[in-house]
């Protein structure tokens, strides 16, 4: 009866991203000290936690029926049924909302004129989405390219469920790892892929195979198909490398077809001219900005968007709150001093050469882009009790967008 | 030691009691307070506090901050539970120190006192893992229930008793503090350490001496008085200590300013309530009608009076958290002015500053959950309120029609005087009458503290900070 009744309330979470299996590729990665100053190995197996973290939160909004995602059960690790991953309502309606308002940009990118679409997803982590979308009837026939990149221990995790789990073997068709990990494992590896929740994930390390020579960055790649006209690429590689990799590292990217790149709280990770570096990568990639007094080929421009989710207004006492809340986790987010207001997205994206730019706080998306009977309904699964908190904390998150092409006019709307 | 004092001893420590004590605690707990009317009268001196969601730090620190028990009294208006990490001993420590000191301590019961809101909002998984069952849940639960739904204060002076520090002043090691009492001093604003931040003024009547002594002469008066207040004559602007709120903000609304400057002229009533008011309660006597004895319904006058917010609106509207409803200055003047009281005070609503008064200083929210849910970086507050020594304070029961009456005739006599002859006809009466409900009746002087999160290593507690969500 004293001091071990104290919960340690850590305790609940020490299981998630801490015990992570990683590889041991900081040895081998030598020469190629990380931009920025925080952003050591430790940081980012706390950055890759955070993926855990909105896996819990996407599994206690889908439990409680404010989201329907019958994948998001296998992306946590925690053992299903227990009370751990019940998050409270703001929260959950905070999943509910920011999923809602991606959903809603990336249904109108598919849906927007006929024709083959490619979706880039970074720090995608154990999104559903691809799932998701590849499952939907909506979009049965339909020729999709959809890229995710995030670290190469999150394309390991990732391979593992998407070979462990039936259900989602099937959405997304059998993996092939490329290049194929030539030396050592056959595809088939010799310990058997399993999924997460089992048990026995704990002891050991990864099945780590034999490194190949440590030659960054440092990438782990794996594609499937899953249909016949449509493909799915996972590219494990570290992003802040990515701007100086050549340019075939994200297998298979389209440049002639309108794609869409997603970060859902991913670059704020970042410093803000590595983030801005990825952004041009990208862009310049798939849908270079001719300008046809310096070039005499004529503009061809692949109609391009972007949509970031991620916080805002470090600057006031929740701001405060929330950057020092999230220090104490390790946590930082470089971009956030650079990009503290609603404008300065507005401005970020202008200046990354999108045509068209909108940004929508969270508590925004609810207000207006929530159906008035959704959100009776939202609001009947728990109620809310938090009206005051909620304008605070879905008012430090924005959802910004930009489009460059017109195939995209109107996005969000 | 009693049973009751080691109890109170390992709470303060933060530690729980054992479920049998907890049982036995709840039982006596509940025989107090099902002698307690749904609302409970007491008296000046006393210390409101809104919210505490089970941040037992915090609950230190407001005590380092208000005064301990039994010295200080203290009316905690609900909300003991949920969200925070420590409600257990929060509530636990809260009845404890009810039951030891029944009159140095008045609960009334919050919208999270509720078996349905606290399976939700943390207080029963809480229990669950503390205890291995919900039997703990289930005794305070059944205390909830007897919980009163209001309280009333009366004998609050007009004016602040000394206590407060002046900026940079020594901690009161003097007596030369005693003797400083400035009357005109309606509202003082203090952090932790008792330095003054910034005071407001009683603005006084129209100074023409017209006949017009409220309604929107006072307003504006109030207005100007108040929500300036950055601009205010009486505004301390040396920077408060290192550490201590630097911001607290003006009072939403500010003095009242009626003041006849009478020695000692009581204050109205204070009506204490978690969230507001309800279309179903005109009047403190239809809240004493009410079987409270139940868990907190869905709907109708009693979730009212735990769900309901104030809001800029005219009348009543629908609220945004789904249960009670949103009310304007209006009815909250109506209210006070029917029921005799100077001020509501309600809790219920996160407010950045710690205290927010509205609608020209009728009624004021007191938050004292500091850095809620350690994630939204508010300060909290508390009310002081003080004893009338004059003798002449509310000592009865107020809120009967014994003073309005009196003082609408005086009107009454006046525009007839004023009128020319032919007597007050009804338009008049009228129109005088919604002059004095605008004017209310003046507010009792008020001490905010406002005071910060506790740190959370330096009371021997485990090092471990709470850890918020976000959405990542």
């Amino acid at each position: 009866m004293s001091a071990p009744l104290i919960p340690n309330l850590l305790s609940l979470r020490g299981s998630r991203g801490g015990n992570r299996n990683r590889t041991r590729r900081q040895g081998g990665r030598g020469g190629a000290p990380a931009p920025g100053s925080r952003s050591g190995p430790d940081h980012d197996s706390i950055i890759q936690g955070t993926d855990t973290d909105a896996a819990v939160s996407r599994m206690s909004a889908v439990d409680l029926d404010y989201l329907h995602d019958p994948f998001a059960q296998y992306f946590v690790s925690s053992s299903p049924g227990t009370s751990n991953s019940r998050r409270l309502p703001i929260i959950n309606r905070g999943t509910y909302t920011r999923t809602a308002a991606l959903d809603r940009l990336v249904t109108q990118f598919l849906d927007g004129g006929d024709g083959p679409k490619q979706i880039v997803s970074l720090g995608a982590g154990t999104d559903t989405r691809p799932l998701r979308i590849f499952s939907d009837p909506r979009w049965r026939g339909m020729e999709i390219v959809y890229h995710e990149v995030d670290f190469p221990t999150m394309a390991e995790k990732k391979l593992r469920i998407a070979q462990g789990v039936p259900t989602v073997r099937i959405v997304l068709g059998n993996a092939s790892v490329s290049p194929p990990q030539a030396p050592t494992t056959p595809k088939t590896a010799s310990r058997p892929l399993s999924p997460p929740q089992r048990p026995g994930r704990a002891p050991g390390p990864l099945p780590e195979t034999p490194t190949l020579e440590p030659t960054p960055p440092e990438t782990m790649t794996w594609t499937s198909k899953p249909r016949l006209n449509s493909s799915y690429t996972f590219t494990g590689i570290d992003l802040r490398h990515l701007p100086s990799s050549p340019p075939a590292t994200l297998l298979g990217l389209r440049k002639d077809i309108p794609t869409l790149i997603l970060s859902e709280c991913c670059l704020c990770y970042l410093t803000p001219s590595n983030a801005s570096a990825v952004i041009s990568y990208l862009t310049s990639l798939i849908s270079p900005c001719t300008n046809p007094a310096t070039t005499d080929t004529p503009p061809t421009t692949t109609p391009i968007s972007l949509a970031l989710y991620e916080p805002i207004k470090p600057d006031d006492s929740f701001g405060k709150m929330m950057i020092s809340n999230l220090a104490a986790r390790g946590i930082h987010m470089p971009t956030l001093s650079s990009y503290q207001t609603t404008l300065d997205q507005e401005r970020r994206l202008c200046t990354a050469g999108f045509e068209e730019v909108r940004v929508k706080t969270v508590k925004d998306i609810w207000d207006t882009w929530v159906a008035e009977e959704e959100k009776e309904r939202v609001d009947g699964l728990e109620g809310l009790d938090e009206v005051e908190e909620w304008e605070l904390l879905a008012g430090h998150y924005v959802v910004a967008w930009g489009w460059r092409g017109e195939e995209l006019n109107g996005l969000g709307f | 030691m009693s049973d009751l004092d080691k109890a109170i001893a390992q709470l303060r420590a933060c530690r729980p009691i054992p479920e049998a004590q907890v049982r036995e605690l709840c039982h006596k707990a509940r025989e107090l307070l099902i002698e307690e009317g749904n609302v409970v009268t007491i008296s000046a001196p006393v210390t409101i506090c809104g919210d505490i969601h089970g941040q037992f730090h915090d609950l230190m620190e407001l005590f380092r901050v208000g005064g301990d028990v039994p010295d200080t009294n203290y009316l905690f208006m609900g909300d003991f539970v949920d969200r925070g990490f420590y409600s257990l001993e929060t509530f636990l420590l809260l009845l404890c120190l009810k039951v030891r000191y029944p009159d140095r301590m008045t609960l009334i019961r919050g919208n999270h006192e509720s078996r349905q809101i606290t399976t939700v909002y943390g207080f029963y998984d809480e229990c669950l893992r503390k205890y291995g069952s919900a039997n703990v849940w289930r005794y305070c639960c059944d205390v909830f229930d007897y919980l009163a739904l209001g309280a009333i204060v009366l004998g609050a002076s007009n004016n602040l008793t000394p206590g407060s520090l002046g900026v940079g002043d020594d901690p009161p090691s003097s007596s030369d503090m005693t003797d400083y009492v400035d009357h005109d001093i309606e509202i003082e604003v203090c952090n932790a350490e008792g330095q003054v931040i910034s005071q407001f003024r009683r603005t006084r009547g129209n100074s023409g001496g017209s006949s017009s002594q409220g309604g929107g002469g006072r307003g504006e008066g109030g207005g100007a008085d108040g929500t300036q207040g950055s601009s205010s004559p009486m505004r301390k602007s040396k920077s408060p200590s290192p550490g201590a709120p630097s911001q607290t903000g003006p009072p939403g609304s500010g003095a009242s300013g009626s003041s006849s400057g009478s020695v000692g002229n009581p204050a109205g009533a204070v009506l204490c309530v978690h969230g507001g008011l309800s279309p179903l309660v005109d009047t403190i006597d239809k809240i004493r009608l009410l079987d409270r004895k139940q868990e907190v319904p869905h709907e109708g006058a009693m979730c009212d009076l735990l769900w309901s917010d104030p809001d800029e609106i005219d009348g009543w509207g629908l609220s945004p958290r789904g249960a009670g409803f949103l009310f304007g200055a209006d009815i909250v003047k109506m209210f006070n002015h029917r029921n005799d009281l100077s001020l509501i005070a309600r809790a219920h609503q996160l407010v950045m500053e710690g205290f927010k008064e509205m609608f020209d200083a009728s009624i004021v929210t007191v938050w004292s959950a500091p850095n809620y849910c350690y994630r939204c970086g508010n300060v909290a507050a508390l009310l002081e309120l003080f004893e009338d020594e004059s003798g002449t304070g509310v000592l009865s029961r107020s809120n009967g029609d014994v003073n309005r009456v009196a003082a609408l005739a005086a009107a009454q006599a006046a525009a007839a005087a004023g009128g020319g002859g032919g007597g007050t006809d009804k338009g008049t009466m009228q129109m005088l009458e919604n002059e004095m409900i605008n004017a209310g009746r003046p507010g009792p002087g008020r001490r905010y503290r406002v005071f910060q999160a506790a740190p959370q290593d330096s009371r021997g507690m485990p090092a471990k900070k709470p850890v918020a969500d976000y959405f990542l």
